[in-house]
């Protein structure tokens, strides 16, 4: 979200100059768990020394940076399945334990200044709203990652949930509409007077929360169940 | 959404040239977004999701598809057409554009004729503000009521129910019914007694 330039990321590039033009990439340093320093080292020496695909790592830090996959470069092939489960389930552990205790903070503090009942609505609906969240992680963590490592023969815990990639896609839409109807109260329709950094602070993680869940189920749309439709395949055939 | 707000429409197969237009037009700081089109048949598809003021094309887009681009004209007669020129083409396919912009066009000329090309009604007045009407109906919204039981209850047809219902969608930006609720009680047009939890 804090993009500046648009850069194509490839993997003789220096990692810090690239989070210098994207710190959004930060973020994706986090959930590959990279707390070394980093110095000037490339992409591919970061990704070597911590034992990450690089072909996963060049793919997200351009979702990152702005430039959707290219369908023919997703393939088992080419992108470790295992390293694309393990990465989400990074990310769920940031809106969970991150974002939402931030955002839930900020609007405990409104409760100073401003109006209770108005409050109490914003707090319930942006409860309302992270429990479709947990819900769909959930969801994830207990049907659809368990079937996914099942279809590559790992060891794992026998679900009794039929996994299914239509009720997947389904829950990214309604998470998307509350969402921006959160944003929209709180830039057009809802004063605040007096607590305008507080405000600042919820809209600003809002959108930082709406950024990385729009990666989360690109990654999830556009990467993870093409390379689940192929192993299906490949089983079936195979 | 904004109603001042200027789309356009380029139409052009090098993305080269799209960029430079492109960056010289929100450069001009007016009001105004561009979309990308490489085809004319796309051009269908974006005028389902958002309304267009201008087109600008390369007329070799649309030189063997004359009638094709005559009909669109005739169905959208509010659009202004151009025309990128950056070979020779025949008047008379020219002719066809309500304006040409040369490759070769200085900056300040390229924002003249788009200015002037674009047809904004000036009486259409900005208004953002939700009527009686339609704040009759999301009061009913909130306290619970569905369609045909507002439609009774104000004495109106089921369907201006729903035109009121989208345009205070289109007004407010808020398209569920709790965030409609929050955006009742902030413009005190509800108080927070009177609505169901």
């Amino acid at each position: 979200m804090y993009q500046t330039h648009k850069i194509y990321i490839q993997e003789d590039m220096v990692l810090a100059d690239l989070i210098i033009e994207n710190p959004s990439l930060l973020l994706l340093m986090e959930f590959f768990a990279i707390d070394d320093v980093i110095n000037d080292d490339t992409v591919e020496s970061i990704c070597k020394k911590n034992n990450i695909n690089l072909s996963v790592f060049l793919t997200f830090a351009n979702l990152y940076n702005g430039f959707n996959p290219n369908r023919k470069d997703i393939n088992t092939n080419n992108i470790d399945v295992r390293t694309v489960i393990k990465f989400l389930k990074k990310t769920h552990l940031f809106y969970i334990h991150d974002k939402y205790p931030e955002v839930h903070k900020y609007i405990k503090q409104l409760y100073k200044k401003q109006d209770k009942e108005v409050i109490e609505r914003i707090e319930l609906f942006f409860n309302d709203y992270f429990n479709e969240v947990l819900e769909h992680l959930r969801y994830e963590e207990e049907v659809a990652f368990p079937y996914f490592c099942k279809l590559l023969g790992d060891e794992s815990k026998i679900s009794d949930a039929n996994f299914s990639v239509n009720e997947y896609r389904e829950h990214h839409t309604d998470i998307e509409t509350k969402l921006s109807d959160l944003k929209n109260l709180l830039i057009k329709h809802i004063a605040l007077k007096g607590d305008f950094p507080l405000k600042r602070k919820i809209i600003q993680s809002l959108f930082e929360l709406e950024n990385d869940l729009i990666i989360h189920s690109m990654i999830e749309e556009h990467i993870l169940l093409p390379l689940v439709e192929e192993l299906e395949k490949n089983k079936n055939f195979g | 959404m904004d109603r001042k707000r200027v789309n356009i429409a380029v139409i052009e197969p090098s993305r080269i040239v799209y960029e430079g237009l492109a960056n010289i037009i929100l450069k001009a700081k007016r009001n105004s977004f561009v979309y990308w089109l490489s085809d004319f048949c796309e051009l269908e598809q974006l005028l389902n999701k958002t309304g267009i003021d201008v087109v600008i094309i390369n007329p070799c887009i649309i030189q063997n598809r004359l009638p094709e681009f005559m009909r669109y004209k005739k169905h959208h007669l509010k659009i202004s057409w151009i025309s990128l020129v950056y070979s020779h083409h025949d008047n008379q396919l020219l002719n066809q554009f309500n304006e040409t912009i040369s490759i070769l066009d200085s900056i300040e000329a390229i924002v003249n004729k788009l200015t002037n090309s674009v047809i904004k009604d000036d009486n259409k007045v900005v208004k953002e503000q939700l009527s009686e009407r339609e704040i009759g109906v999301l009061l009913q919204l909130v306290n619970g009521l569905s369609n045909k039981e507002i439609a009774e209850k104000l004495c109106i047809s089921i369907h201006t129910v729903i035109s009121h219902r989208k345009n205070i969608i289109e007004k407010t930006g808020i398209k569920s019914l709790p965030g409609l609720t929050i955006f009742a009680i902030s413009q005190n047009i509800t108080s927070v007694n009177s609505i169901p939890q």
